[in-house]
């Protein structure tokens, strides 16, 4: 879902491009971040708790929470909050913390 | 706060405390253990939690080989209800100069000498050990499978809360304002919170160890040198063991909880008690990290600290009893490695305090090694 009109704020998108999210090809704006297209898809559980494994979606949504890590481009631990959506962008998401490569 | 005791421990780091254990164990009573924050916010809480036996002095060596079984044991000895998080993934010691090469084939020698499993190998056994390390350059390593690294926190805890058990009071922000001395005898310990009259008191402040030594007018030969490091972003289980270049001045760990802690030593830090973290030090620590490291390149720092070595001049701890004010122990100067030498050396100071046989000569320790006797000088200093 996305808000098209605001009676305050503008958006001015990007073009519309598609990305990868565990393998599922899904539309999004360029220049919004991951996360918001993520949202605006419907994803709404962005990973799971370390410990006791419950379902971990958009907290802080700033880039302080560590609740959306994810894995981008092969890199792990992406903040998807604050990171800009490109095209062809493969978005993973994370088993436990992480894996270095 | 009691107004009396037979045993003054000024210090709540993981020295202090596992003196207090190792002394209440044996039977003494009414032992008080004087913090001036909380415990293990010294240099204890902001160590690199690194457990060695790869050391060039066979003291170090020894105070660190028998240290380590007691880890290996430890849940189970002090009944702790947590974990104290040893990890013996080893330590694998990089050698990238040829000096530095000669120098561990020395201390290997003292190692095994003295049973410690260390061994010397090529750049490509060392890269099966650890797969992202940069070899380029690389002469050989030494590597023990034994070594390892602890939770200092937990640790501490495990010492306090056996301690307490066995009667040890612990009084946490209180500080030692004054020691009174009478026919060269120690009398009592002033604190912020009253006096407390004792015959024994043990001096286990680490960098602060000589502020508390003035008290009793003795000059201890330390002095405190910063040293910082950090912690970053926890990932996947990729590195088993604590990884040490010398040449590179870095120590670089993985901790159980998936999350990197690293240090580099700086040649020129002045002599002081600045604690201050600086970004001259991200900066450095992360150049040397992903040279000899490089797959850590992306990885977030999440937060940096430091913390204050008590450097002794030979590196080695001083475990003696102050010249005219008997009765004042000094358990101090471990130069950057007191964490992982403190189960071992709190036993030494109890057996000796006790006039019990001591495991190793305490002599070894002593002050006089400053004037004029021998040093113990420890090449093996991150």
């Amino acid at each position: 879902m996305r808000i098209t009109e605001h009676p305050i704020l503008e958006f001015q998108r990007g073009e519309e491009i598609s990305f990868f999210f565990n393998g599922q090809e899904l539309k999004g704006f360029e220049g919004e971040t991951i996360a918001a297209a993520l949202h605006a898809a419907g994803v709404r559980v962005l990973g799971h708790s370390h410990v006791m494994h419950r379902p971990r979606g958009l907290f802080c949504a700033i880039g302080n929470c560590s609740s959306c890590l994810m894995d981008v481009d092969g890199e792990p631990n992406i903040r998807i909050c604050v990171e800009k959506l490109k095209p062809g962008m493969r978005v993973e998401t994370q088993q436990g913390k992480g894996c270095l490569r | 706060m009691k107004k009396s005791a037979n045993v003054v421990i000024i210090g709540g780091g993981i020295t202090g405390c596992a003196t207090a254990y190792e002394l209440a164990v044996r039977g003494v009573k009414d032992i008080v253990v004087i913090e001036k924050q909380y415990l293990s916010s010294g240099a204890t809480g902001r160590c690199g939690a690194g457990v060695r036996q790869q050391w060039g002095t066979e003291t170090n060596a020894i105070l660190a080989r028998d240290s380590v079984k007691r880890f290996e044991g430890m849940n189970e000895e002090l009944e702790y209800d947590r974990d104290i998080e040893f990890k013996q993934g080893g330590y694998l010691m990089v050698s990238y100069t040829q000096n530095e090469w000669n120098q561990y084939k020395k201390n290997v020698a003292i190692q095994h000498s003295l049973g410690i499993p260390t061994k010397m190998i090529t750049p490509q056994e060392a890269l099966e050990i650890v797969p992202h390390l940069n070899i380029k350059g690389l002469i050989g390593a030494t590597f023990c499978q034994s070594d390892g690294h602890a939770n200092p926190f937990h640790v501490v805890d495990a010492y306090y809360k056996a301690a307490s058990r066995l009667g040890v009071k612990f009084e946490t922000y209180t500080s030692v304002t004054g020691i009174t001395r009478e026919k060269g005898k120690v009398t009592s310990v002033q604190t912020s919170k009253g006096d407390i009259a004792a015959s024994m008191v043990i001096n286990a402040c680490g960098y602060a160890a000589g502020t508390i030594c003035k008290m009793v007018g003795f000059e201890l030969p330390l002095y405190p040198q910063r040293h910082q490091a950090l912690v970053t972003e926890p990932v996947e289980p990729c590195q088993g063991p604590m990884v040490i270049s010398l040449h590179h001045r870095l120590y670089c760990q993985q901790t159980p909880h998936g999350s990197f802690i690293m240090g580099v030593g700086d040649p020129n830090e002045p002599k002081d008690f600045n604690i201050n973290s600086s970004w001259e030090f991200l900066e450095d620590v992360a150049r040397q990290a992903t040279t000899v490291l490089p797959l850590l390149k992306n990885l977030r720092v999440v937060r940096q600290w430091s913390g204050l070595y008590d450097m002794s001049p030979d590196a080695n701890p001083i475990l003696d009893e102050v010249p005219d004010a008997k009765g004042m122990w000094v358990a101090a100067g471990f130069s950057g490695h007191g964490f992982m030498v403190a189960p071992q050396t709190a036993v030494l100071l109890a057996q000796k305090i006790l006039g019990q046989n001591c495991f190793m000569p305490i002599e070894r320790f002593g002050l006089e090694r400053f004037s004029g006797g021998e040093l113990l000088l420890e090449s093996a200093v991150v």
